[in-house]
């Protein structure tokens, strides 16, 4: 098992340098490159425009670029006045030692940009999906202990709806619903915020808290509600139909004895797996959500970079990103693989 | 969620489908009997039906009637009109049209490179094999939504003859260069498990070409999982180019889509309701009724069931 | 049964991982309960309080209220005195012009203003200011630095700079939307102008001080116990919220969960309107203009004399100009916010007495046939017959571009637009570029500087009263090399450049009569035509009393007199 996690961590290795390649190189792509972003400032000069890209490093060929990105140039002497001499050494580290550039938007620390957003998001996500959870495995069980029944073709209805509502259709309905529409009777405020995570102005307590959770969570949830429920009624309908069940059943055991102790046991293994890979969701947040309820996280931050073209925080997002899901997929292969007696890996 | 589906259940699934059935007849007489999957072909049909009428309509669809911008939904405008005056039904009926061909195209681009990488990989194994999946498991480790947009942020300023800036193709091709992995790995597993049976080891034996086991022999028998995944590929461009649309790196109008007709409502949703309710609908309604099918077209490729019945006869 | 225990161990694992992340979730701000308060609803957040490096409109917003110029200008677009004494002039020997043609400008400056911690400000400021944003290295540009020669420190509250010609936007240079001045003695001259620490987080000579500021959420700003005027300002905190979708800022004002919000557009307009808890100030004084540009130049030709097939023939540009149903566009699509303009000249003190070109296709239709271009095969579209500009059979087609931030708006006003032309025979492909793809520097691959485009739509217009920068920016000669202006239709005039030039006066009657020669010239050659001005409007709270939006600042210029009434 360890020889199986070490392997594996070479070869995610080697798949994150390769990835980072792409990633470089798909982001550099874009028609005219991170200057652009500058231009919404018309009133700048053609060597106020060198000036920039030198401070950024953008002067420099892209191979050299993607090494400075990579490993830094505090070991190598760069131009800094523009006069085509090496003059001083750099200052940047490169992302090997944890330095994942300067915003150029903000010019603030990318890294800390992404810590400012990345508690907020897990905040988020880790509640929308522990609870899409908690519904799902009850919906699940019913569809596929009674698959072809009323209440099967009830559910499954529900669960295509969930998956054929786009995220921000649903996002907007609700918040006009309830904050535009219904009041409260007593105090006639909204029955639900707009957004944000808790209110600036007086208590913010965790009611408050759990208050401004509530739409955000309904709608992030409700498509995983569908996934997950449709996962484990597929999941629970294959054990249900495996020979061993048969033979449980055969033996005389109870269908309630069949269900619960033989056939919820080995279908829980795939949905933890999917638990596992499904993880890396957690990181990236879910960008419509954010944006329609003022949620400060990781959605917004990239889909403000992609906009300004902010090149360094495209960059450590998708890069973080990739992490994660390499991870996820290598713990997911460990749980599973810890959980199935039946996988062994070589 | 899109990339990572039917990760476990692919192999268990292929496993079952067995081969020398008429599978076709087979499969469409279970489907007969899936009442959720013959509602949604007929109401898919209807939708294609209509969104294929575009044509007739009477409405030219980019048109502008400045007297008469807003209408709500009357006789001679059904969905009503929209803030150049223009008829909803018809623009929707249009956007239907560039919709379901942004579908088409992802679902095409996943079929054209996963069947292909999925049975070489498989097949072949080996080297080939390793690379494949390799490129494979790099296309999967993509927090796809985010390289999506930005791909649509960077595209939609790239002038290139065919994919110009954000046009039907631009968008599918995007969106389908993220999602064939799914496809490649149930094909690779279909002929994992297959290419070892007696029949193969006995074609072979009889001299049947490479090409020949790969097509004739080994491929039908991922034909099920393979459906199923293009039904459930096709929601999901759907939904992804209104999610694009939303954030303004979706098909540019003037063409309409249902993603930007839904999008472009939002500022007129409480004073003009059915501008974001009608493209709502379409798009509810048309995942729903792939949603169906696809559901139907997997229990009727479901092979336990089909036992089952052989069993009850 | 081993397995289920697994199972649960795994789940109560996780369970516990997760909540001890979650833990780690910010904990909210401290919990304030003040006295007053409202608060400002923007989009995003803004990059920094310098709004000279991005200049989005939310830097320029939080400066207003931290930070002041000499000068700013006010709703009508008069210039007024802000950390200077009095407004230097001819009159009162502010202004001298030497022989030569040299101009020197004294500002007296205010001798009762403190930075927020309690250093007075003095003209070791300014100067101070000025030689960060010089730095030819970690510095910047603002408008006109190139007329400037030097600064000298003549007592400490008086500063004297030198200007090796006249130059006529010198009131409003060290001021305004952008432009503010720096401490001394706080920002650290060797992190640079653009890169220094007090972009973030600035000390303040405004009105507020900035508090708090977490990134994507809010802002805090609470008034400055040290701002000058005393008495001033009544309202003590200001929170800036982040909301990023236009819907939801909309609701937030009609539910009072919000007190301002910049920038509405027309349909918001509409629908606050019918509520009695929001009123929406709308300027005056317009100063943006929508404008269509026909690039004279081949595509992706950058200098004069390779002529674009249809725009380098000044007949097509009339015939376009009279194609296109202004009034429609205004009140159809703008709902009447928007008024029709047909000259740079319409603001005081330079109107020009210019008439309105009449909307008439059939007199487009008679213009395009006298340039050579007919529909000879019956397609709708004309082609080139003896056009002169292109080969013959060359067919009228064009791509029309506009810039996609913009939003709903400009992509219909675009499409109207589309089909107006299409009447008269011209066939347009639509297109929508982000601004700063459209709009960057030629190296970048902006599409406008380096002239890869037919036609495009957009709005533009000056700050304040003095026009010349900005005409010297659109239409001088000089304006059309890539990067150094924005002459990218590449219209050369040696008649308008030469009166430009003369306009660079302090002489008023002078300017007066130039501006009105060159309106003349502007209105036959049709470098650009000028269409309607956009509505400049900011929504408020009904319980607020003193908003009053600015064309040519950000809302909160005059945040020190906003009041709570209720």
């Amino acid at each position: 098992m360890s020889s199986f996690i070490l392997r594996r961590l070479i070869q995610t290795l080697l798949l994150l340098f390769l990835l980072s390649i792409v990633l470089f190189a798909l982001v550099n792509l874009a028609p005219g490159g991170p200057m652009v972003g500058l231009g919404q400032n018309r009133r700048v000069r053609p060597e106020q425009l060198e000036m920039m890209r030198r401070q950024f490093g953008l002067d420099q060929p892209l191979p050299v670029q993607y090494i400075v990105w990579l490993a830094g140039n505090d070991w190598m002497q760069v131009d800094s006045d523009g006069d085509g001499l090496p003059d001083q050494p750099g200052q940047r580290l490169g992302v090997l030692r944890g330095d994942f550039g300067t915003s150029i938007n903000t010019r603030q620390p990318v890294l800390s940009e992404i810590s400012q957003r990345l508690p907020n998001t897990i905040y988020l996500m880790g509640i929308t999906i522990i609870l899409a959870i908690l519904i799902a495995i009850p919906i699940g069980i019913l569809s596929a202990t009674r698959q072809y029944s009323r209440i099967d073709i009830a559910l499954t209805t529900f669960s295509f709806a969930g998956q054929a509502i786009p995220e921000f259709w649903l996002g907007l309905v609700l918040i006009i619903i309830f904050y535009a529409w219904l009041k409260n009777p007593f105090t006639g405020d909204p029955l639900f915020p707009a957004g944000g995570m808790y209110s600036l102005a007086g208590s913010s307590s965790l009611t408050d808290r759990l208050w401004h959770l509530i739409l955000p969570v309904i709608t992030g949830a409700l498509g995983w509600i569908s996934w997950y429920s449709r996962f484990i009624r597929a999941s629970l309908l294959d054990v249900i139909h495996a020979d061993y069940l048969r033979t449980a059943r055969a033996k005389g055991l109870s269908e309630r004895i069949v269900l619960f102790k033989h056939a919820l046991r080995n279908a829980l293994v795939p949905l933890i797996t999917m638990l596992a890979l499904d993880l890396p969701t957690i990181f990236s947040g879910a960008i419509f959500v954010e944006l329609l309820f003022a949620w400060p996280g990781m959605g917004r931050l990239y889909y403000q970079a992609a906009s300004a073209r902010d090149y360094p925080v495209l960059m450590a997002v998708l890069m973080i990103g990739a992490t994660f899901i390499i991870l996820s997929n290598l713990l997911a292969d460990i749980v599973y693989a810890y959980l199935d007696p039946r996988v062994r890996y070589e | 969620m899109a990339d990572q589906r039917d990760w476990l259940s692919t192999e268990v699934e292929v496993e079952r489908s067995m081969p020398g059935v008429n599978m076709t007849s087979a499969v469409w007489r279970r489907l007969r009997r899936h009442p959720g999957a013959i509602a949604g072909l007929i109401l898919l049909g209807l939708l294609v039906a209509a969104v294929g009428l575009a044509n007739f309509s009477p409405y030219n669809p980019e048109a502008s009637e400045m007297s008469i911008k807003f209408q709500p939904p009357s006789l001679q405008h059904w969905m009503g009109t929209d803030a150049l005056g223009r008829d909803l039904l018809t623009r929707v009926l249009y956007g239907g049209r560039i919709s379901l061909t942004v579908g088409l195209i992802v679902v095409a681009i996943a079929l054209l490179i996963g069947v292909p990488v999925g049975a070489l990989s498989g097949y072949y194994g080996g080297w080939l094999d390793v690379l494949l999946m390799r490129v494979t498991d790099t296309f999967l480790s993509l927090p796809s939504f985010m390289v999506l947009i930005l791909l649509g942020a960077f595209l939609r300023e790239i002038k290139i003859p065919l994919i110009e800036r954000n046009n039907v193709l631009t968008i599918g091709l995007v969106i389908g260069s993220l999602s064939w992995m799914t496809t490649a790995r149930l094909v690779r597993a279909t002929f994992l498990t297959i290419k070892s049976m007696d029949y193969i080891t006995a074609a072979r034996s009889m001299g049947a070409s490479d090409w020949r086991l790969i097509s004739r022999h080994i491929l039908p028998n991922a034909i099920g999982p393979i459906v199923v995944e293009s039904t459930l590929e096709l929601a999901y461009a759907i939904i992804e180019e209104s999610g694009l649309s939303f954030l303004g790196f979706g098909i540019r109008p003037p063409t309409p889509s249902w993603g930007n007709l839904l999008s472009d409502a939002q500022n007129y949703f409480v004073a003009s309701p059915w501008l974001a309710i009608f493209p709502g609908l379409m798009i509810f309604l048309t995942i729903i009724s792939v949603n169906y099918i696809g559901d139907g077209l997997r229990d009727a490729f479901d092979p336990y069931k089909v036992l089952e019945k052989v069993g009850e006869y | 049964m081993k397995n289920i225990q697994k199972v649960i161990l795994f789940t109560v694992v996780a369970a516990a991982l997760f909540v001890s992340i979650a833990g780690c979730a910010p904990s909210p701000a401290t919990p304030i309960e003040p006295p007053s308060s409202i608060t400002i609803v923007i989009p995003e957040d803004p990059p920094n309080f310098n709004p000279i490096l991005n200049d989005t409109g939310y830097d320029g917003l939080v400066m207003e209220m931290t930070s002041m110029g000499l000068t700013d200008i006010d709703a009508d677009g008069k210039v007024f005195p802000e950390l200077a004494a009095e407004l230097p002039t001819t009159e009162n020997d502010g202004v001298q012009v030497g022989d030569s043609g040299a101009m020197e400008v004294t500002w007296k400056l205010r001798q009762d203003v403190k930075w927020a911690d309690g250093t007075p400000f003095s003209a070791d400021d300014v100067i101070f200011t000025y030689q960060a944003i010089t730095n030819p290295d970690t510095g910047s540009w603002f408008q006109g630095v190139d007329y400037l020669s030097d600064v000298e420190k003549v007592d400490q509250y008086t500063v004297k700079f030198f200007y090796s010609s006249v130059y006529t936007g010198y009131l409003t240079q060290f001021g305004g939307e952008q432009m503010s001045i720096w401490p001394a003695h706080f920002c650290k001259p060797e992190q640079g102008f653009v890169n220094w620490d007090c972009n973030r987080n600035p000390l303040s000579l405004g009105p507020y001080t900035l508090k708090e500021w977490v990134e994507g959420d809010h802002m805090i700003f609470e008034r400055n116990p040290n701002y000058y005027q005393a008495g001033k300002p009544e309202i003590d905190t200001i929170i800036v919220k982040i909301v990023p979708d236009d819907t939801v800022r909309k609701q937030m004002m009609l539910n009072g969960d919000a007190d301002i919000d910049m920038w509405v557009k027309e349909v918001v307009i509409e629908d606050l309107k019918k509520s009695d808890k929001v009123k929406v100030s709308i300027t005056e004084a317009p100063r943006w203009v929508m404008r269509i540009f026909m690039n004279q130049s081949q595509r992706g030709e950058t200098s004069f004399g390779m002529p674009h097939p249809l725009f380098s023939n000044v007949l097509v540009r009339r015939a376009i100009r009279q194609a296109i149903d202004v009034d429609t566009l205004t009140k159809g699509i703008f709902l009447g916010y928007a008024q029709p303009v047909w000259t740079e000249f319409f603001r005081e003190p330079y109107v020009c007495n210019i008439p309105r070109p009449t909307y008439d296709p059939e007199s487009a239709k008679a213009l395009l046939e006298e340039a050579g271009w007919q529909d000879t095969n019956g397609d709708g579209i004309r082609e080139c017959h003896n056009c002169g500009t292109a080969e013959d059979g060359y067919v009228m087609e064009i791509e029309f571009g506009t810039y996609a931030e913009f939003g709903e708006s400009m992509t219909l006003a675009q499409q109207l637009v589309s089909e107006q032309l299409k009447v008269i025979g011209i066939k347009t492909n639509i297109t929508q570029t982000e601004g700063s793809v459209l709009w960057a520097d030629s190296q970048s691959g902006g599409i406008e500087q380096s002239g890869n485009y037919d036609m495009d739509m957009w709005d533009d217009g000056y700050a304040g009263v003095d026009p010349t920068d900005f005409l010297w920016e659109y239409y001088s000669v000089e304006a059309a090399t890539p990067d150094y202006g924005y002459n990218f239709v590449r219209w050369n005039s040696p008649a308008f450049n030469d009166l430009l030039g003369l306009s660079y006066t302090l002489d008023e009657t002078v300017r007066k009569d130039l501006f009105c020669q060159m309106a003349k010239i502007l209105d036959e050659q049709v470098p650009q035509i000028l269409l309607f001005t956009i509505v400049n409007a900011d929504a408020y709270s009904a319980r607020l009393d003193g908003v009053h939006s600015n064309a040519n600042d950000l809302v909160t210029w005059n945040v020190a007199d906003w009041k709570i009434v209720k």
